[in-house]
């Protein structure tokens, strides 16, 4: 079975001269939960981008699930769903239309559309907002909805870009138990976050990205073990050459 | 209904759906600017002109009248959706998905050129009521008036593309659209003008579609009919081409 995510030598160099990826290659399997960490900057957005047709990457090759996602990509772009860090919903449609469209965009049918809508909206608890306009949402509601449209054409392969930034416990709380639900069906997720908790609690392995290049790659475990450290968040802050403020290091603890 | 024929659909409606939900703003402030144009032109300045070329001077402008409708509207429907998108990055949802950037193209397009269809048949409606408009030669008419309302919608799209900022679209608008279409004989017969402004007004593009739609309406042009279309088709082709090369590179839509 092909892989989820095939990402070989991914060069990104913007018209301004920045390479903000290096000869990136990584790879996720289908049905993994998958974690890219890093500090701002480090690529992680690009990453994203070039996968889902928002970047244009400068070389390289990408295949979700065997398709190409760079020249060729209308069977790629079926299989991914994509919930951006930005709240970009479309200011002139109700919550309702927002998935009818994306579902539309994805070649679904109207009666399909429609049933989909209805069990998204219950699932996120949008149905007493689903005639509302998306400006006129809190800002929870926007990033419940976000990823809802998301799922909506029943992606193999989602994409969560710092889905939890800004949002309250509790619907952390909830977005990580849903998204746990649809891996254990059958989806594969990569996450990008800047929550080591969040990337200790859900992923199955975790790849840290810095000055566009996959550094280190692993489970929570190996990538501390890989750094000689106890726990993944030290694991991190030696990445970013901050281990001063590990919590062993305040502490005394520290070798 | 094939995927690639829903999705097409889709992205039309979302431009169909943008300027019915501010209807004041796209179809009533052009309706009320019409009624002006033919009220205070037509009924309190044309009491005071006699006939031009065999016409009543109220009748003379409003063949000027439904072009500009159509070219204004389709371009500021197409420059303000694409630049409003872009900016909210609402656009990505469309990016990502499977959508070539010829359906996106197209589907664009269709957007302003169908607000301008509704606003210039309002504007015929209207005028007709007030005064009676001869239809000469409808087969002359009918590919002038779409091929205008295909050249604004492209020119719209182009502008809404290139744009960041939205003192950009009113730039073009106010500084280049407004003038080459009142100083391309909306109000007037360009055989009026002394020189040099006769002579420059030939250097006017928008005159030649100007003549095309009254040789339509009145049966009297004074530019050659064929070259007029030739010149108009060529012109909307080349601007199609640039814009389809522009979303197949991404231009200022993708990183």
């Amino acid at each position: 079975m092909a892989a989820a995510l095939e990402i070989a030598d991914l060069v990104k160099r913007y018209p301004t001269g920045t390479e903000a990826l290096k000869g990136v290659s990584l790879e996720i399997g289908a049905g993994e939960f998958f974690g890219l960490l890093g500090p701002n900057g480090a690529g992680k957005s690009t990453l994203i981008h070039c996968t889902t047709g928002l970047a244009q990457p400068t070389a390289g090759d990408i295949r979700v699930f065997g398709h190409d996602a760079v020249h060729h990509y209308a069977e790629a772009r079926l299989a991914v769903g994509l919930a951006p860090q930005d709240l970009n919903l479309d200011w002139f449609l109700t919550c309702e239309e927002t998935l009818d469209y994306h579902g539309g965009y994805f070649g679904m049918p109207r009666r399909e559309r429609k049933q989909r809508a209805t069990e998204l909206l219950d699932a996120f608890s949008l149905t007493a907002k689903k005639d509302d306009r998306t400006r006129t949402l809190s800002g929870g509601m926007k990033r419940r909805l976000i990823l809802a449209r998301a799922l909506m054409h029943r992606p193999r392969l989602l994409i969560l870009d710092e889905p939890t930034a800004g949002v309250d416990v509790e619907l952390r709380l909830e977005l990580w138990h849903y998204v746990q639900r649809i891996n254990a069906e059958g989806t594969t997720i990569l996450l990008t976050t800047h929550y080591l908790e969040e990337a200790e609690q859900l992923c199955d392995r975790i790849a840290f990205i810095n000055d566009g290049r996959i550094v280190a790659q692993g489970s929570s475990r190996e990538l501390a073990d890989t750094y000689g450290v106890a726990s993944l968040e030290d694991a991190y802050l030696e990445l970013v050459g901050r281990k001063e403020l590990s919590r062993a290091h305040i502490l005394g603890e520290a070798p | 209904m094939t995927a690639a024929q829903i999705r097409f659909l889709a992205l039309v409606r979302r431009e169909v759906t943008r300027f019915l939900k501010i209807k004041r703003q796209t179809l009533g402030a052009p309706m009320l600017e019409t009624f002006l144009y033919i009220s205070v032109f037509g009924a309190a300045l044309g009491s005071r002109i006699d006939k031009l070329h065999g016409v009543d001077y109220v009748v003379f402008i409003v063949p000027g009248l439904i072009m500009m409708a159509w070219a204004m509207n389709a371009f500021s429907n197409n420059s303000s959706s694409i630049l409003q998108q872009k900016f909210q990055r609402a656009i990505d949802d469309q990016l990502s998905s499977p959508a070539s950037p010829l359906e996106l193209l197209l589907a664009f397009t269709f957007g302003g050129f169908l607000r301008g269809l509704i606003v210039a048949t309002i504007t015929f409606c209207a005028a007709a009521i007030l005064v009676e408009i001869p239809v000469e030669h409808v087969l002359v008419l009918v590919p002038s008036l779409f091929l205008v309302g295909f050249f604004f919608a492209q020119l719209g799209v182009l502008v809404g593309v290139r744009a960041e900022q939205f003192d950009d679209v009113s730039f073009y608008q106010t500084f280049l659209l407004t003038p080459l279409i009142f100083l391309g004989g909306v109000f007037y017969s360009a055989q009026l003008l002394p020189e040099p402004f006769q002579t420059l007004t030939y250097f006017d593009p928008v005159y030649y579609m100007i003549g095309l739609v009254r040789y339509g309406f009145l049966g009297y042009s004074d530019t050659s009919v064929e070259l007029s279309l030739l010149f108009l088709t060529a012109a909307a082709l080349a601007l199609f081409t640039m814009n389809f090369r522009l979303f197949a590179r991404g231009y200022k839509l993708r990183a």
